[in-house]
């Protein structure tokens, strides 16, 4: 694959992939419950439409209201460029675990306050709620990332989830845990069922959906797809860890890889998709018990990274 | 040791800046009166830009210089020493004393009568002048006399609003402290002397003797004047109840002070107890845990600003002590990393510390008011305020790309190093341990920053109060807007500080730091690029015409108009997390509805939440109450009859002779 046709697949995929996840997932829903549901590009239409619109804000709001927003989205799309989250993605300087991870908090701190500004109380329960399910989550994300770095002995998420000989996670148990622990801990870091149902008609107890419940128009669309693409790469960096796991027996072609790796993203949706339509939505209070569930995969792939990677 | 009559270039530069601090206090003293602030303000802040470039000048040099006979301690000469890392702590005084003599003037004139000027200016003076000295210390002597000038003149500052009952408590409890750290230190000396026989601090060589008691004392000295947990409860008292700017200094530079001696004898000093490294660990892990869920309970922000300072020293203790670590594990890089992180996080605290506790007072004199259920709606009120009180915000919560990521990210990468580099299991555990320990932190942090800058800053102004605050005093902003900039500046050209700590790690592990491969993330280009994405988002999907851009309130599901009655406050913020550490924070609601239809039509509805220390209620408390009962039984000794006195002194006497004779 040269370097030419990898970015362009990567861009495309920045720009394509996260709507067309939402896509899947819409759809799938819409066919668990026996409806024909919308087409599965609908999203991407979505969003030109709500770029076509105007936006209407609060009385309340400061300029930090309006700023939050193409920040916010700038900061995932660095963050695109910095995580491995599909196999072709080129490499740039900079792709650090804690960067990363970081980035992602800068995003969930600018989206609290946008929500804080606008004196909504629904915006504010969302916001505290959303608080409180990121200090959980977080040792979960952090800790699947490092058992997986451990015995590449390098925090740069590129050598760590690279396909060359300089890989050294050759554990497939690593792999499969650490993918396990951050597919559960992005399930609840991006308000999806059995944390938050994003399509519920209440408010009250939205977390994502009611944070953004002042956005509209341009607005709206630029905190739209930048949730997408939030999605997106935390699927794709969990389906990477698969991805690891299953080329450890099946090895495969880079192209097969790229291909794989766009069928995880949309394939993790499904598995959403699935969680969605069959599961309810737990009571708050339940919703650290299913956070433990996320740190315990995480923390058995810490006991195997520490008890793999003593070798010297 | 070299004694020359007048002191060698860059001491001279810091000692020019001493001289101006030193004027500060005559001038304050030999005023008939004082009505205005403007000049000892001047004064304050010439010096501390003389101090900083001399700090800057003395980051390359090692010097000590004994001052002539008659200026003399009993039994040590004074002795002051500059190099690399007194230079450092030197440098962040500087700056931070900088901004607060720029936001002193507005911001004493609105104390009003609160306070007394002439006090106030000679122990301020002293206070700066101490902090200094005690950095600059070469020995034990000359330590301890600018530590107890130090630890006494920032305790008169503390009390400065002295009618008030809680600043009286605040002043006695934050003395008491003191001294017991003053107690600690001291033994610690006495018997490290009795060891080494030198009061030099260079001649102490910890790892030579078996030196774990009198490490432990220095230690828990050190520990108490930092605010370590569990020996912290003077801090959320002192900061609250002093004036801005002196809490400013008090948890920016003050607590560094002792961070840096712990560096100084400790790290230095070579100790490799392993009991002593685990120990400061463990108490560096909890600090940082402990501190951070207390700041999220507070509702006065000075204080939550109080308990977050007992997180970072937290971290900073976690990274000494994991430099102290390292190194005895002989891994020297991941220990001069850790002595960097640890390092570099002292001086990005000190920069963001002081100008969130500037804004408070800032809040507290322009708005009236510091409790965060009476603040909000002040983001166009105060707007420079805010942008300035946002940038502290990033910073403390460790977000990138300002400072405080660059020294969290040091530390987690130490940490990794660690865990990647160590061949014992139980290391690297421990290492991981620390690492999802540091993200909970993070978290925590998050929310408690979130819910400070959010309640206090956006939304609807909550009471009167904030509905009339105002930003009009130019001093207090610029002061604010100075750190800002630091913050932010340190934030993108992290790799230059960390070649300004190379001597010290070096002298520390004996391996230099690898700063190219250490601080790996171009941190510069990444926000150059953010930022012409973030331009290209605005000009290419949000440009279109002002008219698309419609204000209305906010939804209300159509029930009319929201008050501010109906917005969150910093208590139901943070409800589900203090919920979630409820027996941590022994947190209870008790909530009251009253009224004939009480399901559907509540007349009163009465919320009360409640937070206490577990500390403070199990340990302290019966602490004092055993000091209290011992104190009026040993009361009964004082009868008040001179016969009984004499009975005393004869018998004490007689012990004497005969312990002499034995």
């Amino acid at each position: 694959m040269t370097e030419a046709i990898r970015w362009l697949l990567f861009l495309s995929s920045v720009l394509f992939l996260p709507p067309l996840t939402v896509g899947v997932i819409r759809k799938t829903k819409a066919r668990l419950q026996n409806r024909v549901g919308a087409p599965v590009f609908q999203p991407i239409l979505n969003l030109l439409k709500l770029l076509q619109k105007g936006e209407t804000i609060s009385y309340t709001a400061s300029w930090l209201f309006r700023a939050v927003c193409p920040v916010n989205m700038g900061i995932v799309i660095l963050i695109a460029f910095l995580t491995p989250w599909v196999s072709y993605k080129p490499s740039v300087a900079g792709e650090d675990i804690f960067l990363v991870i970081y980035l992602l908090a800068l995003v969930r701190f600018l989206t609290i306050l946008a929500s804080l500004d606008s004196a909504s109380p629904f915006g504010a329960f969302a916001s505290s709620r959303e608080a409180t399910i990121a200090l959980l989550v977080e040792p979960a994300v952090i800790l699947s990332l490092v058992s997986l770095a451990i015995p590449v002995r390098t925090s740069n998420l590129g050598q760590i989830f690279s396909f060359g000989s300089g890989s050294g996670g050759s554990d497939p148990a690593l792999w499969l845990l650490a993918g396990t622990g951050l597919f559960l801990a992005s399930l609840v870091e991006l308000s999806r069922m059995p944390v938050d149902d994003p399509t519920t008609h209440l408010e009250l107890t939205m977390v994502h959906e009611a944070m953004i419940i002042e956005n509209s128009g341009k607005n709206l669309a630029l905190v739209e797809y930048a949730h997408a693409l939030r999605m997106a790469l935390l699927y794709g960096l969990s389906g990477q860890c698969y991805l690891h796991a299953f080329c450890l027996f099946v090895p495969v072609t880079e192209w097969v890889r790229a291909g794989l790796s766009l069928a995880l993203v949309l394939g993790l949706g499904v598995v959403t998709a699935l969680i969605e339509g069959t599961a309810v939505k737990l009571q708050w209070r339940k919703v650290p018990e299913f956070i433990a569930y996320g740190l315990t995969m995480s923390l058995l792939a810490t006991l195997v990274a520490i008890a793999r990677g003593t070798v010297l | 040791m070299v004694s020359y009559l007048s002191p060698p270039f860059p001491l001279i530069t810091i000692y020019g800046a001493l001289t101006l601090w030193t004027a500060g206090i005559m001038l304050a003293i030999l005023r008939r009166r004082i009505s205005g602030h403007a000049l000892f303000a001047w004064a304050m802040f010439l010096g501390s830009a003389i101090l900083v470039a001399g700090a800057v000048f003395g980051l390359q040099v090692d010097i000590t210089w004994e001052a002539p006979r008659p200026i003399y301690f009993g039994v040590a000469p004074f002795v002051n020493r500059l190099d690399n890392l007194s230079s450092i702590f030197l440098g962040l005084l500087g700056l931070c004393t900088a901004a607060t003599a720029i936001f002193s003037p507005a911001y004493l004139d609105h104390l009003g009568s609160r306070f007394n000027p002439r006090l106030y200016w000679v122990c301020k003076n002293l206070f700066l002048l101490s902090m200094a000295e005690v950095v600059l210390s070469g020995n034990v002597l000359t330590f301890l006399v600018f530590w107890e000038l130090m630890s006494l003149s920032s305790a008169v500052l503390v009390a400065s609003d002295h009618s008030n009952t809680r600043v009286q408590r605040a002043a006695l409890i934050y003395l008491g402290a003191t001294r017991i750290a003053t107690a600690f230190l001291a033994a610690g000396f006495l018997w490290l002397h009795s060891l080494f026989h030198s009061w030099t601090f260079a001649d102490w060589h910890l790892a030579d003797k078996p030196c774990f008691w009198p490490a432990l004392l220095i230690l828990i000295g050190l520990s108490i004047k930092a605010g370590v947990w569990p020996f912290y409860i003077w801090l959320p008292y002192a900061h609250p109840a002093a004036p801005a700017p002196v809490s400013a200094l008090m948890s920016g530079v003050m607590i560094k002070v002792a961070l840096y001696a712990m560096i100084r004898l400790l790290v230095l000093g070579g100790v490799d107890t392993p009991l002593i490294q685990h120990l400061a660990l463990a108490l560096g892990i909890i600090s940082a845990f402990w501190g951070v869920l207390f700041a999220l309970a507070q509702q006065d922000l000075k204080r939550l600003l109080a308990f977050s300072s007992i997180e970072n020293v937290g971290l900073i203790l976690t990274g000494l002590a994991l430099s102290m670590y390292c190194r005895s594990a002989n891994l020297p890089d991941v220990a001069s990393l850790a002595l960097a992180a640890a390092l570099f996080h002292c001086f990005n605290h000190g920069l963001f510390k002081s100008l969130l506790f500037l804004g408070a007072g800032t809040l507290d004199s322009q708005a009236g008011t510091r409790d965060l259920s009476l603040l909000g709606g002040l983001s166009r009120k105060m707007p420079w305020t805010m942008a300035s009180f946002l940038m502290g915000s990033i910073a403390i919560c460790c977000l990138p790309p300002l400072n405080g990521f660059a020294s969290k990210w040091l530390l987690y990468q130490s940490l990794f190093q660690l865990a990647c580099q160590t061949a014992s299991p139980v290391s690297r555990a421990i290492s991981l341990a620390c690492i999802g320990t540091m993200a909970l932190v993070g978290g925590l942090a998050v929310a408690c920053f979130t819910e400070a800058f959010g309640i206090a800053f956006l939304g609807q102004a909550r009471s009167q109060l904030a509905e009339r605050a105002h930003e009009k005093e130019n001093g207090m902003v610029i002061a604010q807007i100075l750190l800002a900039v630091c913050c932010i500046f340190t934030g993108l050209t992290a790799p230059s500080f960390l070649q300004a700590f190379q001597p010290v790690c070096f002298a520390a592990t004996h391996s230099f730091l690898p700063v190219a491969s250490a601080f790996s993330i171009p941190m510069s280009i990444l926000a150059l690029f953010l930022l012409a994405t973030v331009w290209m988002i605005r000009v290419l999907l949000m440009s279109g015409k002002p008219a698309d851009v419609r204000r209305y309130i906010t939804w209300e599901c159509g029930y009319g108009e929201l008050s501010h009655r109906s917005e969150a406050t910093s208590i139901s913020f943070v409800h589900s997390i203090e919920y979630i550490f409820r027996h941590l924070l022994q947190y209870r609601t008790q909530s009251e509805i009253t009224g004939a239809d009480r399901r559907h039509f509540p007349e009163k509805i009465k919320v009360e939440t409640e937070t206490q220390s577990l500390l403070e209620l199990r340990v302290y408390a019966p602490l004092i109450r055993i000091l209290e009962w011992l104190g009026r039984r040993f009361a009964t000794l004082q009868a008040g009859s001179i016969h009984l006195y004499l009975l005393y002194m004869l018998l004490t006497l007689i012990t004497l002779v005969a312990v002499g004779t034995i």
